[in-house]
């Protein structure tokens, strides 16, 4: 990707928190990240370091106790800046819209048509009791509703009433989908490459593979035709083979219609097979960033050393694999402190990792990284002593690394990262 | 499946159900105490009498031939006659299920209509107030016995303000409909309807109670799943993903549930229909029972029995239909 490409998506400063019972957690943390048009851009890191909080973030999708607190998530569209400049003057900054500043009708209106989402486990991701082509259908219906009408009146006309919903349970001609959706729903499931799908459009998810359901899922997105399409672990939940296919479809997709994706996986193959640009998550901060070359090759933080260090080598000429030491830091705002986050668990940490870095330029094409080493050599004379930052720090503060994650789910990710990265290479 | 294997199946299991049911009844009736003939004749009949009444019901027989002359009967829709009134139980248990169909029903829609929307509102403003309301209420109406609420509804409706009467039905809901549609006149409708709100009150307040807890736990279940949020990220409008996703996933297990709690309520809701002098199948029960009349109790358990099999094969139909996944 060159310079001269435009920026479709700016993100800056944002600050996502969830406050919790035990206390407050920031779960984002002051992000940037600057996506250009028709790029795939990878975020990639441990479970835990945010991921998935920014891409909700940037779709809108964070619930209570969650919360934006602060930053700015500019979309560039000159319809909507035309359509919002008058009202919202304060969002419009060009072509492009802060989503932040205009109200929530807005945002929701460009949700399935300008940002859509694909997410990690296709068989919760749909209704158990409705059939895959209805559910595909409703998300064409919302598309071939918003574009009826021009940008402008889409947020203002009234919303889809409980009236119209009451209606069309006992009129059918007043049913939300339309045939011709349906229809347009079959050829999706087609496109996405599902055997026989007229029959398969009426068949109940539990009937799908779950290889299958993820192509649907991926049909379901590109419904609405969007500008982003944020990929949330697409393959985490499939097995080895079908990771491939899927990504393939992806790819494919991406090639033709010429959207951006946002994918996040914590698969280090997945990124250096799709990614035109990755950014690095620790602690809910992006660490490095860069063009695949940059952050693959000319790595400076150790966390992504790290990252690339744990993946096995098919040669086996590296031997044995080198975890990173420790676990993902706590997230509650009570036990953050002002220092880089990795610091406990870097192998070269310093005394001036004591303060928390800011982003250093790190040479290449905008590859940056937020570590000390991109200014000075690791100077073994003034590295932190061994058991500096204590032991039972970190295992206590395992737990509240991420809102979103249950006790359960902490073992097996933990356990498939080598493994399942090994599979990823291979693809 | 097809529906016709799956009918099939359910009404065989639900005569064995039934079969169950009144080889219980029998075997309870042969070991509980006293004589019937006794019981039939009263305290001073004489020996020879009741000699006589013992050959002519087959009572001197084995049990077991008794069992199955009983059961033969019940297959050609004879179940006998009442110990205490000598009339057929079929015409006694037939008159009084109008009254206790009626109770139930107005119960029913009485709770259902409270209680959606109200356990609805509860999960959508989550920790508002109210949801506090509606779980305060819910609470109450859980906790509060039949019998209390039913005398104070009484007292407070019927004594007090007295505006409604205090029990008894003056009017079906047959007959009311009936001078409606005949005379354009709605005073027998507004008669039933005086008649039946307390009783209906007082019965469906548990069952309102529990609907809007179900409702609430249910929806709040249902809307952290991730389907929500992915049908959220395609972009469908909110109503949509509430009723057409959320509610209509919620109402699966409550529809099992009414299901259930309606077989109960056609069994006669004993308690409120005392309380209320109501004349339903409950009120019945309660007397042959204390009549120790076998022949009535066993009809109206078998009916109850029939009516609970019937709504539950009914509720599975409309399971299956609601749940794909059940048709497996």
């Amino acid at each position: 990707m060159t310079n001269t490409q435009q920026e479709i998506l700016r993100v800056s400063d944002l600050s996502t928190r969830f406050f919790t019972q035990e206390g407050q957690v920031n779960a984002v943390a002051d992000l940037d990240l600057r996506i250009e048009r028709g790029e795939v851009f990878g975020i990639v890191g441990e479970s835990g370091s945010g991921k998935s909080v920014t891409a909700r973030s940037i779709m809108d999708l964070i619930e209570p106790p969650g919360e934006i607190t602060d930053g700015s998530i500019e979309f560039h569209d000159s319809d909507l800046a035309d359509a919002v400049r008058d009202d919202y003057p304060e969002a419009v900054d060009g072509e492009y819209v802060d989503l932040l500043e205009v109200p929530p009708e807005i945002r929701e209106s460009l949700r399935g048509t300008s940002f859509s989402m694909i997410f990690q486990d296709p068989e919760s991701s749909f209704n158990p009791t409705l059939t895959v082509g209805e559910q595909l259908a409703e998300a064409v219906e919302v598309q071939r509703r918003a574009s009826s009408r021009p940008r402008s009146t889409r947020a203002k006309t009234e919303e889809y009433s409980f009236g119209s919903f009451a209606l069309s349970t006992v009129l059918p001609s007043k049913k939300y989908v339309t045939e011709e959706s349906r229809n347009r729903a079959i050829e999706l499931l087609e496109l996405v490459g599902i055997p026989d799908p007229v029959e398969r459009a009426d068949e109940y998810p539990h009937e799908y593979s779950g290889g299958m359901l993820q192509r649907a899922m991926i049909a379901q997105a590109l419904a609405g035709e969007p500008d982003v399409l944020v990929a949330d672990e697409p393959t985490t939940a499939l097995d080895v083979t079908i990771q491939a296919q899927v990504l393939d479809l992806l790819a494919d997709l991406q090639e033709e219609t010429g959207m951006t994706i946002v994918l996040i996986t914590h698969n280090l193959g997945v990124i250096a097979r799709m990614c035109d640009r990755v950014g690095v998550m620790y602690a809910g901060e992006i660490v490095e960033r860069g063009s695949l070359e940059d952050v693959f090759d000319e790595h400076v933080h150790p966390y992504t050393e790290g990252l690339l260090g744990s993946l096995p080598d098919l040669d086996g000429t590296t031997g044995r694999l080198q975890p990173i030491a420790g676990n993902v830091p706590s997230l509650l705002d009570s036990e953050m402190e002002n220092r880089c986050y990795f610091a406990d668990r870097c192998p070269k940490a310093m005394e001036d990792c004591l303060d928390h870095p800011p982003e250093y330029d790190a040479g290449g094409d905008d590859h940056e990284v937020r570590c000390v080493l991109a200014e000075r050599r690791y100077d073994r004379t003034r590295a932190l002593p061994d058991g500096y930052f204590g032991e039972t720090e970190r295992a206590a503060a395992d737990k509240h690394a991420d809102p979103d994650r249950t006790e359960e789910d902490v073992q097996p990710e933990r356990a498939e990262g080598t493994v399942e990265s090994s599979g990823g290479d291979r693809l | 499946m097809n529906v016709g294997k799956f009918l099939l199946r359910r009404v065989l299991q639900g005569i064995f159900v039934i079969w169950g049911v009144v080889t219980i009844m029998f075997g309870l009736r042969a070991v509980s105490p006293g004589d019937p003939a006794t019981l039939m004749l009263g305290e001073g009949a004489t020996q020879e009498l009741i000699e006589h009444v013992r050959e002519q019901e087959g009572l001197n027989e084995p049990i077991y031939v008794q069992y199955f002359d009983y059961l033969q009967g019940l297959i050609v829709g004879d179940f006998g006659y009442s110990w205490r009134s000598n009339r057929e139980v079929e015409a006694m248990v037939i008159e009084r299920i109008p009254a206790t169909v009626e109770l139930a029903v107005v119960a029913t829609i009485v709770a259902v209509v409270i209680a959606i929307p109200l356990g609805v509102i509860s999960a959508t403003r989550r920790n508002q107030p109210s949801d506090y309301g509606a779980t305060m209420f819910s609470l109450l109406g859980i906790s509060t016995p039949n019998f209390w609420l039913g005398l104070m509804l009484i007292l407070l409706f019927g004594v007090w303000i007295g505006v409604l009467p205090t029990g008894r039905r003056a009017v079906g809901f047959g007959e009311a409909m009936v001078t409606l549609v005949q005379y354009g006149s709605a005073t027998g409708l507004i008669t039933w309807l005086q008649h039946i709100a307390l009783p209906a009150i007082t019965l469906g307040t548990y069952f309102t109670a529990l609907i809007t807890r179900l409702t609430r736990s249910g929806m709040i279940d249902e809307l952290g799943k991730p389907y929500v949020t992915a049908s959220r990220a395609k972009g469908l409008p909110n109503v949509l993903v509430r009723y057409k996703h959320v509610l209509r996933n919620t109402m699966i297990p409550i529809i099992t549930v009414l299901g259930l709690q309606m077989g109960t309520l056609m069994g006669g809701a004993v308690i409120t229909e005392t309380v209320f002098n109501w004349p339903g199948l409950g009120l019945r029960l309660i007397d042959a029972l204390d009549a120790r009349d076998w022949p009535l109790m066993q009809g109206i358990v078998v009916f109850i029995a029939i009516a609970f099999v019937t709504i539950n094969i009914f509720v599975d139909a409309i399971y299956s239909y609601l749940n794909p996944q059940v048709n497996e």
